[in-house]
């Protein structure tokens, strides 16, 4: 009996999710990158005092609760008991310390209740800049994690309250724009600094034992509760093979093959078959692989459950050391998002005859960025507009699927053209969906979206990373595949010149324009009548 | 005799509260409402209220308005057919807007379907650069082409929005004409009128939003004026905006997106009113009625205005009341989660069947049967005695909770409401620490039916040091409407650095507001004496996606002589960051993108207070019943009614404060002051917590 009965433990919950809310506006308010402040790209989480999560921010992202479960791991592992009040860690590598790629840093604070160890308040921000060998520390081309950006370990940064400035100084060394980096960091220590004092708050509230006890219990009924959803699978050994389209440097037609094997409510993952990791940025960590089948696994069975080590933990992974699904050093990791997508994508692909009723038709399965960058002719200065882009979700067995939007592991928000328009010199001569992309289906698939951007009075450079340009969104139940992506040159005369899927550094003329199709989506089911899309 | 008639229509009553500007002398009322047609209670309603109070009609000068019609017919989708109407190579705005789900994992939940179907949205060859200039001008063969079709599609009333009309409405105005000449009956809503600010999407949709609204609204309002007419008079009609202050009809049926959260709102402003009255001019309200519970922050007696909000799903961008609703209301049913905890709300028992002790067929426990369980709701139940409840009904839908989580009866009702408790103080907490101000240093004004039941657990848990109720609970948004002053928001959208050389732009487009302002006073015949214009800037740091709304001049008159230089723009937008953020960089370039004018019209005059009291030593109670504050057992509590407790009395909890339409019960240890203005000023003490 931990003293929490139903009651208890929702109010004791409610105050986490408070503290976890409470923190992540104020990082949020507090940074200075665009990636934090307006895209929302970072997460906030409280762990019991042995690092496992008992609750997230509800806005948290789900690459995020892995990485932040990775570093508290390597914390207790290399630290053991040496942690005191007011310690303050930080990590970002994900070959030594849990993350999952380097511009996203962690840290994470112990909060102690009459000298005793309580819990631990973690908080994750995509930094605008690491290091590394291009702007941005995402770009393609690179090819091991020391091209990517500084590698920061398991750290003690504040050590009883007082942050160690001189490990804060090689950090921004190590960045481009340093002093917004330094924004951010302090944005993230404040915010670490603030969720210390909430817990504290709280532990002294219910006492040293009774937060381990509640913890304990969350714990429990959040294991049971997934327990029963893993239930619903029905026994047996369920298949799937995909293939992502490149690395976009050496490697093509990347084979991802999972068995999941479900016996009495337990699941394992066997991603053998999968490829080598690549020399692209694409590859996962464990920890990455791991936050992508617990995304497709939560979609399908208990979307509104809390997320919790619980949670985290509830399947088993294996993938092939040195396979792009569990890749080792020096693997290059920035680009993980597409590949994430991608393992969702076999997930749902093998699930779908265990689960016809739940599994939609594959999703546009990518991440589909494009850069533009050059010289502003209007003032001289150099300009970078980045953009990642919607596309199709699959057709589902109740109802069609959703036109132009965010699928999987991402959900961030377009920029507005009037934006675009005023801050860069470009023009926006297309926004709208992809005609006949969605997959035709009783319930058809989403169709991706459609941008045409072109220079004005000067020439641009454009990369573009997009996935599903050869392998197309698949269909499911007899529906169709989605149409796929798509890049193309626009000359001043409307011809237009296919572009690959990874372009990297093209020139676009002046009149000239280029235009990116996200991929659609498939269709569910056989089609009624006519075709439709 | 001048009398003002707020009217504010929920979802059950139909609130008035009359007013004689003349002496003073004020009358409050409550009919059912007639959801078919809202207008039907307010126009017998009046009726009734002149007949039973002595209010002869034809000396009602002002009838102010709250409505939900709007918002109703947008969450029901009961809107009109509506053409959208964008540039070229852009029909697709509304469907792909920001091209994000509503929730991250729910595969199934989906965000709404635009209001303008595939076949409805229709593109001109047109095309406006960022500075406004055209870049492919509209050919008069095109516009009548686009406004053939456009009349032909069946369409009742259309939304257009072209790429940066906001800089120039030349295309849209040219666009209106064309469909005017072809469709003379068909409402035209321009995105340069309802929202003239840079974000296409966002724009689009608002003024999509008003588009699908106005037939239906300008209907009502019509209906209403018409209807009004006839038995008074000397009447106008003001209808309360989202933003607070009141519109007339005219614009109210040019401008229906604007009443969205019109309801709401008008607690807000009656909030403050009574705020200020009461000498605490920062509250935090709790106003808790059936299925939810609506949380503002009025600072120095103001309420504080945010400008997007989303309204059954669709963001709407506009100034607004900033309120967060949170799923908790006397009907808020308890319920297992998958996982075994205990939850309470979003789901309601709303009126029909209503709580079970309503004795309408209704099983399943809620918030208003814990209370009656607890003894904080008394059997003889609301409306004095009108509307009994039934204890035996309320424990028998609260055992199961209690044999499932293994506790007794009462455990089980004071669980229940901790828990919606806990879900209001996580709403208190994010309009205060989460925006920057520290709850203690509010009072908790608590009204709607439900929220002096609640409000003393809610301050207790943040650390508040006290409750404010006011004197009549349960019609606050009535109140509201009547002090409301005659309102419009004015908007130029123009991006100037903050500079020097950007002065003269700037001071052009202030005057071109303060000329706006003037007209809008004109033809709304309002006093000189009341007339007041605010004038706010947007401001950021240039590549910030995202402005402060920074308040630079305010006062009877305002023109562009007003508006300050540039480092004293620059000194109130780090103090704005400041506020929001935490910090400031000084040396960071800054921006202008938007400047706002508010003009208001003073219609409510304020009465002399009221008499000095006659303090009465010891209030006397109407009798005792046992209540359960805490799990240790029920303590015998006096039963006071409200109207016998006069200004300046004081006493100390255990008690019970009964009236109309609201039950506060008083905390053993906890102090009660009634104010000069009859509201009372609950002080925490120790106990009870």
């Amino acid at each position: 009996m931990s003293g929490f009965d139903a009651i208890g433990l929702e109010i004791l919950s409610n105050a986490l999710k408070s503290i976890n809310d409470e923190c992540f506006v104020a990082l949020m308010k507090a940074s200075y990158s665009t990636n934090i402040k307006e895209r929302h790209d970072h997460s906030t989480a409280i762990m019991n005092r042995d690092g496992r999560l008992i609750a997230q921010a509800d806005m948290s992202l789900p690459i995020h609760v892995a990485s932040m479960s990775g570093l508290m791991q390597c914390v207790r592992a290399k630290y053991g008991d040496d942690i005191h009040a007011g310690d303050l860690f930080v990590a970002n590598d994900p070959h030594v310390a849990g993350g999952t790629h380097l511009p996203d840093v962690n840290f994470a604070a112990p909060v102690f209740v009459d000298g005793r160890l309580i819990a631990f308040v973690c908080n994750i921000a995509h930094h605008a800049d690491i290091g590394g060998m291009a702007a941005g520390s995402m770009s393609g081309g690179m090819t091991e994690i020391y091209q990517e950006g500084l590698r920061i370990p398991a750290t003690r940064i504040g050590k009883r309250g007082e942050i160690d400035q001189e490990i804060l100084d090689i950090f921004l060394l190590n960045a481009r724009a340093p002093k917004e980096r330094r924004g951010d960091y302090y944005a993230q220590i404040a915010a670490a600094r603030l969720g210390e004092r909430r817990v504290t708050e709280l532990g002294r509230r219910y006492g040293a034992e009774g937060v381990g006890a509640g913890f304990q219990e969350l714990l429990a009924r959040s294991a049971a509760r997934i327990a029963d959803a893993l239930k619903i699978v029905p026994d047996g050994v369920y298949r799937f093979r995909d293939m992502m389209d490149d690395d976009g440097v050496a490697t093509q037609d990347i084979v991802f093959e999972v068995a999941v094997e479900a016996k009495a409510g337990r699941l394992t993952f066997d991603f053998a078959g999968t490829a080598p990791q690549t020399a692209g940025n694409i590859n996962l960590t464990l920890n990455a692989t791991r936050s992508a089948v617990i995304y497709a696994l939560k979609a399908l069975l208990d979307p509104y459950a809390p997320n919790t080590q619980a949670v985290i933990d509830c399947v088993e992974i294996e993938a092939p050391s040195g396979s792009i699904a569990n890749a080792l050093f020096p693997a290059s990791v920035a680009g993980r998002a597409h590949t994430c997508q991608r393992v969702i994508d076999v997930v749902m692909g093998a699930l779908a005859p265990a689960l016809p009723d739940r599994v939609p038709a594959a999703p546009n399965g990518a991440n589909t960025m494009a850069v533009f960058s050059g010289t502003d002719p209007r003032n001289g200065e150099a300009y970078v507009y980045l953009e990642t882009i919607g596309g199709g979700s699959g057709g589902r067995p109740s109802k069609p699927g959703k036109d132009g939007v965010q699928t999987g592991i991402t959900n961030t928000s377009n920029l507005p053209v009037e934006a675009i328009e005023t801050e860069y010199p470009l023009m926006v001569l297309e926004y709208g969906l992809a005609p006949g992309s969605g997959g035709a289906g009783l319930h058809p698939g989403g169709r991706g979206i459609r941008r045409v951007v072109r220079p004005v009075g000067h020439r641009c450079t454009f990369n573009g990373v997009g996935e599903r340009f050869r392998h197309a969104p698949w269909g499911l139940n007899g529906g169709a595949p989605g149409g796929p992506g798509r890049f193309a040159m626009r000359s001043a005369n409307g011809d237009e010149t296919p572009l690959p899927g990874k372009t990297g550094d093209l020139v676009v003329p002046e009149g000239g324009a280029v235009l990116v199709d996200s991929p659609g989506a498939g269709g569910w089911g056989k089609p009624a009548g006519g075709a439709e899309g | 005799m001048a009398w003002t008639v707020g009217v504010d229509v929920g979802g059950t009553f139909t609130d008035f509260h009359a007013r004689d500007d003349a002496t003073g002398r004020e009358v409050v009322f409550k009919r059912p409402s007639t959801p078919t047609d809202p207008g039907e209670a307010i126009l017998s309603g009046l009726k009734a209220l002149s007949a039973a109070h002595d209010v002869p009609l034809e000396a009602v000068t002002r009838v102010a308005h709250g409505t939900t019609v709007a918002t109703n017919a947008l969450i029901q989708r009961r809107g009109a057919r509506i053409a959208a109407v964008a540039t070229q190579g852009f029909r697709d705005l509304l469907e792909i807007g920001r091209q994000v789900r509503p929730h991250m994992y729910d595969l199934n939940l989906d965000k709404p379907e635009p209001l303008a179907g595939p076949a409805l949205r229709f593109e001109v060859a047109e095309r406006l650069d960022y500075r406004g200039e055209p870049v492919t001008p509209l050919t008069d063969a095109e516009a009548a082409r686009a406004a053939a079709e456009i009349a032909a599609s069946g369409a009742e009333a259309v939304a257009i929005c072209f790429l940066f009309a906001y800089l120039n409405p030349a295309h849209e105005q040219k666009l209106a004409a064309a469909i005017r000449e072809r469709a003379p009956d068909m409402r035209i809503s321009l995105a340069s009128d309802v929202q003239p600010e840079f974000r296409e999407y966002e724009r689009f949709q608002t003024t999509a939003i008003n588009a699908y609204l106005q037939p239906l609204t300008a209907g009502y309002v019509e209906r209403l004026a018409v209807g009004l007419r006839e038995i008074a008079p000397m009447a106008t009609l003001g209808v309360n905006q989202s933003s607070g202050g009141l519109m007339s009809p005219v614009r109210t049926s040019a401008y229906p997106v604007r009443t969205a959260l019109s309801g709401p709102a008008a607690g807000a402003v009656g909030a403050a009113h009574i705020a200020r009255r009461a000498g605490r001019p920062n509250v935090a309200t709790l106003d808790m009625g059936g299925t939810s519970a609506d949380v503002a922050l009025i600072t120095d007696g103001l309420t504080e205005i945010a400008f997007q909000r989303a309204v059954a799903g669709f963001p709407i961008r506009l100034a607004m009341v900033d309120i967060d609703t949170v799923g908790a209301g006397g009907g808020s049913i308890a319920w297992f989660d998958r996982d075994g905890l205990m939850k309470v709300g979003p789901r309601s028992a709303g009126a029909e069947p209503g709580p079970a002790c309503y004795g309408q067929g209704g099983t399943e426990p809620t918030v208003t049967d814990a209370n009656l369980v607890l003894g904080r709701l008394a059997e003889t139940g609301l409306l004095d005695g009108a509307m009994p409840l039934r204890r035996d009904l309320a424990a028998a839908a609260i055992r199961p909770l209690a044999e499932r989580v293994g506790v007794s009866l009462e455990a089980a009702a004071l669980g229940l409401l901790a828990i919606a408790v806990a879900n209001m103080t996580r709403s208190v907490r994010r309009m205060s620490v989460e925006r920057g101000r520290d709850p203690r240093d509010f009072a908790l004004m608590a009204f709607g039916g439900a929220g002096p039941l609640h409000a003393r657990d809610v301050a207790a848990e943040l650390g508040m040091a006290d409750v404010l109720v006011p004197p009549a609970p349960g019609i606050v948004c009535a109140e509201g409407l009547l002090v409301s002053d005659q309102k419009e928001d004015f908007v130029a959208s123009q991006r100037l650095p903050l500079a020097e050389a950007s002065l003269e732009a700037a001071r052009a487009a202030v005057a071109g507001l303060t000329a706006d302002a003037a007209a809008w006073f004109a033809a709304e015949d309002l006093p000189d004496a009341g007339r007041t214009l605010e004038l706010a800037l947007d401001l950021r740091y240039v590549g910030q996606n995202f402005e402060l709304i920074t308040p630079v001049a305010a006062g009877p008159a305002i023109g562009p002589a007003d508006l300050p230089g540039v480092d004293a723009l620059a000194a109130l937008f780090f103090a704005a960051h400041d506020r929001a953020y935490g910090f400031h960089d000084p040396a960071a370039a800054i921006e202008i993108v938007n400047f706002r004018m508010t003009a208001r019209g003073r219609l409510y005059r304020a009465s002399d207070p009221p008499a000095a009291p006659d303090a009465a030593a010891t209030p006397v109670s109407v009798g005792h019943r046992p209540v359960w504050f805490t799990p240790s057992g029920p303590v015998e509590a006096p039963v006071y009614r409200r109207e016998a407790l006069s200004p300046g009395l004081t006493f100390e909890g255990p008690a019970i404060v009964d009236q109309l339409d609201a039950t506060t019960p008083v905390f053993p240890g906890d102090r009660v002051e009634v104010r000069a203005d009859g509201s009372l000023l609950i002080t925490l003490g120790g106990g009870g917590a």
